[in-house]
């Protein structure tokens, strides 16, 4: 694979505003694995950016990076056009980047309101995360007092994410929200997702085979072998996904 | 961009872009080190080598000297002492921070799957 392998299907927005975040030919991995191969990726103000991949294609390490987990060997990563490389994944939380981790990011052992509790650390008091959570996922409050383990798949990844909203965050990462749960409880969740969005959030979300998301995301983009190959328009990308997967895209692959 | 919330008592607003622009200005970078605790560690064990290079040295050079030069090598050596001192510290928080980590996510991973075998044993018992 040579060059950039990008292709705008559709510009995102003409008059190109600052990018909340961007991330500009990020080279990133563990130890001595390369994973991510120069990946570029702008999230505008308000926007939903879906990125679609197939297992292994280098979209959590995307996320790690833009969390600040992992520092990018080559590239940048800015948010408002700010350099941050290297800049420590707190700092980066009580700025206002928030991670929904993959595989339901919640401590199974302690309550509903223990987890919640975990969101006060920007300063946020106690009673606001809880107001917050509740109008948002109501749910939840009827199960304030249950052990987090003990909920249904769709209930921890509610929990999972009030408690990411709890802290106020101006941009949310949210990783495979559909992992191990029925298509049904999917789709809830998105409806959650697309009134998250109407807030006015940016967000960014990865998913392996998601057809549910394209509906509630602005722009979306197709990540292969560590690298963002395709980006543009929902439905542009729902066109292409399958043959993207399918290694039928006419992309040389290493 | 101001839009109400689900709840319809919240905004997210242009101002809260503005103060995330805000405290993005603020953050303090690192430069970049891929691993702050890894460099930490070595700079701990390099401070505590060079500490006790001035040691020896000023020992050595003590040895047989005018009272002058012993005084001055006393002075050499607390000053290794001390380097030496600054270099154990740094190892000792910078290898507990590491050790603590990993600890930590350990015992997170250790939990969350000790939990999902016990919820899938559950889910077991009421199939039957």
């Amino acid at each position: 694979m040579s060059g950039r392998a990008i292709t705008e299907l559709d510009p995102v927005d003409p008059l190109d505003p600052t990018p909340v975040l961007e991330l500009s030919d990020i080279r990133a991995g563990y130890g001595r694995i390369d994973v991510l191969h120069g990946v570029n990726l702008k999230l505008m103000p308000a926007q939903v950016y879906a990125l679609l991949g197939p297992n292994g294609a280098g979209k959590s390490t995307t996320l790690a990076v833009a969390s600040g987990q992992i520092q990018p060997t080559a590239g940048t990563f800015s948010l408002f056009g700010r350099t941050v490389n290297g800049v420590a994944t707190d700092a980066l939380a009580r700025a206002g980047v928030c991670v929904v981790p993959e595989g339901r990011g919640i401590f199974p052992n302690l309550s509903v309101l223990e987890n919640l509790r975990m969101a006060t650390f920007t300063g946020t008091s106690m009673a606001d995360v809880q107001d917050r959570s509740f109008a948002r996922f109501p749910r939840l409050a009827e199960r304030r007092k249950q052990t987090a383990g003990t909920l249904s798949g769709g209930e921890q990844q509610m929990l999972a994410m009030a408690r990411a909203l709890a802290t106020d965050p101006a941009v949310l990462l949210i990783d495979e929200l559909s992992m191990g749960l029925a298509p049904i409880v999917v789709e809830e969740l998105y409806q959650h997702v697309a009134n998250i969005a109407r807030d006015g959030l940016a967000i960014v979300i990865i998913e392996q085979f998601a057809h549910e998301i394209l509906g509630v995301a602005d722009v979306a983009g197709i990540m292969l072998h560590g690298r963002i190959q395709r980006v543009g328009s929902p439905a542009k990308i729902a066109e292409e996904l399958v043959s993207a997967y399918l290694g039928a895209d006419g992309h040389e692959t290493p | 961009m101001s839009k109400e919330t689900a709840g319809g008592s919240e905004v997210m607003s242009s101002a809260r872009l503005s103060q995330f622009q805000d405290e993005v200005t603020k953050l303090k970078l690192k430069g970049g080190g891929a691993n702050p605790e890894r460099t930490g560690t070595a700079w701990g064990v390099g401070l505590g080598i060079v500490g006790a290079i001035i040691v020896v040295v000023s020992w050595l050079s003590a040895k047989g000297a005018s009272t002058g030069t012993q005084l001055t090598a006393e002075i050499a050596a607390l000053i290794g002492v001390l380097v030496g001192l600054v270099g154990v510290a740094l190892w000792v928080r910078n290898s507990l921070t590491r050790y603590l980590r990993y600890w930590l996510i350990r015992l997170i991973y250790e939990d969350r799957e000790q939990t999902e075998r016990l919820i899938a044993a559950i889910e077991k018992l009421a199939e039957k």
